[in-house]
């Protein structure tokens, strides 16, 4: 018996391994097409120079620098993040619907981003990542204790049912908020939208550093999230203080979500896809379907974020509507194949 | 058992007692409260406004004296369309939301929340971007289309073979209503900006621009389907007890089931297809007239009709006088009221609806 399946736990690992190179070529590629498409397409000579080898007396490269190289490093960013955070949220409450969208975060980041900035005028940058934590960390509490409320418990269907309804409420409110300020928001209307276009890179630096950690955090705590995936009894069983995993795994989400709230506005339904689209190519080991996602996940969104500035050539799409056109009827199908 | 108390009835005979209507008296009352309070918010609905006038002035203007010919014309031509509009939308969504609770057994259904609106939104928007010389009148029997399309994929998305659930069927209606909201802002990013502005407005759910021919249309429709939908109300109070007892009844029960969803739809589509998606109104209605007063089919959908047309108008005022320069519109009040309803009937959902 043992004999017989280790070839095969070998064969997966090559597997395994052999999709990591692909995956990055396929980000590059998508990176430096990312760049050269746009109102002037520029060749992909041209960017690799400008990246390589600056030249700030070049027309070119200083467009490259300036306002293509922010956005294509944005989309890779929130890409990674948010179907990151998505796996480890599938993972750790066997929900194969979470999605830091779909269960409030990000309309809950967004909502404290809104107010703060409604109350208190424009916040200084350092800030917006903490409040838009706080505004995440607070949405998904109301979302969990609703579902948990209802008769049954917790289930994925409640669970998306209250996130579903927190998004509604939140979203009225800050239309409400919007329509009341319409001056200090004019900035704030595109980015409300979910798009990528115009960020400022001062706020990366800001909030950069601690979705890196988190990033790293997650992919850490990855083998761990393959035992709790199996339920608490087992991972305890195992050795595994599921208590503090939970609460460490909740802030790496919490982060993700917020850090990508703030740089690109909601974005919807990226965490539930790629996590599935990869599942099918690694299985259910987590340790190979979170840094699978995450890759998977930036490169996703530099190709939607293509597709959203060549589609329709004076003007652009913002990018959430893409992804909400794509992910909407996967999560359709997940409902309906989640018959019991 | 001393402490069960029996409603009060008002029984009307014909004189032969060939026809007798046995009616509960708590009901009828109610709903004449309820018509008072919509008269009185009409007259208040009718002197707000950045135009100050007197509801003594609203009065005799409706009655048809000139007190001035400003006030005139404030009043009939933009606050009492706008009014009239308000209320008829509102009690057709309500009753739209009753009738779609009643046929798909799902206490927490809501036109705007199994995508119908969303639908109508979509066709009226498509129609609007890519051929903008098509005519208003299309309007209404365009968004019909696009909700009854949408209505029937949740329906047959939403059933199995193991029969449909609650939970799913609302799941399955906000997933397609992303996705159709998606495409509806795609269309938008697509259009004329003018046009595209118009779609926008429209879109929140909006009665500020509502015009006598808005009032022409709703009110016809109302005319033609509230008479309908009272007629199946008799199988439909039949159809609460489930489809067995209800075909043993002697109900229609597969007839009266698809003509229930055509009417809401219906209703849904036309309300839609003037003021845009207005939601959680047909959530909301129906289970405070439940609340108020135990009654019959045909009573509870006037009551729920009522109670629906009350909402709209007051959505409408305070979102007109809250934060006086700016209007906020009606449906993002109805959500920001709807959603707690929503919660709390989630919360008390009974657990062989859970999952």
């Amino acid at each position: 018996m043992n004999q017989m399946r280790a070839p095969a736990i070998v064969s997966h690992k090559l597997r395994a391994w052999s999709g990591v190179p692909a995956l990055l070529l396929a980000l590059l590629a998508v990176f430096l097409l990312h760049i050269a498409v746009g109102a002037k397409p520029l060749p992909i000579q041209t960017v690799i120079e400008a990246l390589t080898g600056f030249d700030s007396t070049n027309f070119d490269h200083v467009i490259i620098r300036n306002l293509r190289l922010p956005r294509a490093v944005h989309a890779i960013v929130v890409g990674a993040s948010l179907s990151l955070a998505g796996a480890l949220m599938q993972g750790v409450t066997r929900n194969p619907l979470a999605d830091p969208s779909l269960l409030g975060l990000t309309s809950g980041a967004a909502f404290a981003v809104m107010v703060s900035t409604a109350l208190f005028g424009a916040a200084s940058l350092a800030l917006i990542p903490w409040i838009a934590m706080a505004g995440a960390l607070g949405a998904a509490a109301i979302v969990y204790l609703i579902a948990r409320l209802v008769p049954g418990g917790a289930t994925p269907l409640s669970l998306t049912l209250a996130g579903a309804a927190i998004s509604a409420f939140l979203g009225a409110v800050i239309s409400v908020i919007h329509l009341l300020n319409q001056d200090t928001f004019e900035n704030l209307r595109v980015w409300l939208t979910g798009g990528l276009a115009g960020r400022d890179i001062a706020l990366l630096a800001y909030v950069g550093p601690w979705m890196a950690l988190a990033l790293l955090a997650g992919i850490v705590l990855a083998a761990r999230v393959t035992l709790l995936a199996m339920g608490d009894e087992v991972a305890q069983g195992l050795g595994i203080r599921t208590g503090l995993l939970k609460a460490q795994l909740l802030a790496v989400v919490v982060v993700l979500s917020a850090g990508s709230v703030a740089l690109a506005g909601p974005l919807g339904f990226i965490g539930l896809v790629i996590p599935h689209v990869v599942r099918l190519y690694v299985g259910s080991d987590y340790r190979w379907i979170v840094p699978y996602a995450a890759l998977a996940g930036a490169a996703y969104l530099v190709s939607v974020d293509i597709v959203a500035r060549i589609a329709i050539p004076p003007r652009e799409i913002s990018t959430g509507i893409i992804t909400a056109m794509i992910g909407a009827p996967l999560f359709v199908h997940l409902v309906r194949r989640r018959t019991r | 058992m001393t402490a069960m108390v029996p409603p009060r009835h008002l029984v009307l005979r014909s004189p032969a007692q060939r026809v007798a209507l046995r009616l509960p008296l708590r009901a009828l009352v109610i709903l004449a409260l309820l018509t008072t309070a919509l008269i009185v918010l009409t007259v208040l609905s009718l002197a707000t406004g950045s135009y100050g006038v007197a509801p003594g002035e609203v009065w005799e203007t409706l009655r048809g004296m000139t007190v001035s010919r400003a006030i005139d014309n404030v009043v009939w031509e933009f606050r009492f369309p706008r009014t009239l509009a308000a209320a008829l939308v509102g009690a057709m969504m309500a009753l739209s939301g009753a009738v779609l609770q009643n046929a798909t057994r799902n206490s927490l259904a809501d036109p705007s929340l199994v995508g119908v609106s969303q639908g109508a939104a979509l066709a009226v928007v498509t129609m609007t971007v890519l051929f903008p010389a098509f005519s208003g009148g299309l309007r209404p029997w365009i968004a019909f289309a696009g909700s009854i399309l949408v209505a029937l994929a949740v329906r047959s998305l939403s059933h199995t073979s193991q029969g449909g659930s609650a939970i799913r069927f609302i799941l399955m209606g906000i997933g397609l209503s992303a996705f159709i909201s998606s495409i509806t802002s795609a269309l938008l990013t697509y259009g004329e900006i003018d046009r595209a502005m118009t779609a926008l407005s429209w879109l929140a759910g909006s009665i500020n621009a509502a015009s006598w021919t808005d009032v022409r249309t709703l009110a016809g429709w109302t005319a033609v389907l509230l008479p309908s939908l009272l007629l199946t109300s008799r199988a439909m109070s039949a159809m609460q007890f489930g489809d067995a007892t209800a075909l043993g009844l002697g109900a229609p029960v597969a007839l009266t089931r698809n003509l229930q969803l055509a009417i809401a739809v219906g209703f849904a589509a036309i309300a839609t297809s003037v003021v845009g998606p207005l939601g959680f109104v047909g959530l909301i209605a129906p289970h405070a007239a439940r609340r108020l007063a135990p009654a019959g089919m045909g009573l509870h959908l006037l009551l729920t009709g009522a109670l629906g047309a009350l909402l709209v108008l007051f959505a409408d005022l305070v979102g007109r006088a809250a934060f006086a320069p700016v209007q906020i519109p009606a449906g993002l009040i109805t959500a920001v009221v709807g959603v707690p309803v929503f919660v709390v009937l989630l919360i008390r959902s009974r657990p062989a609806n859970a999952s």
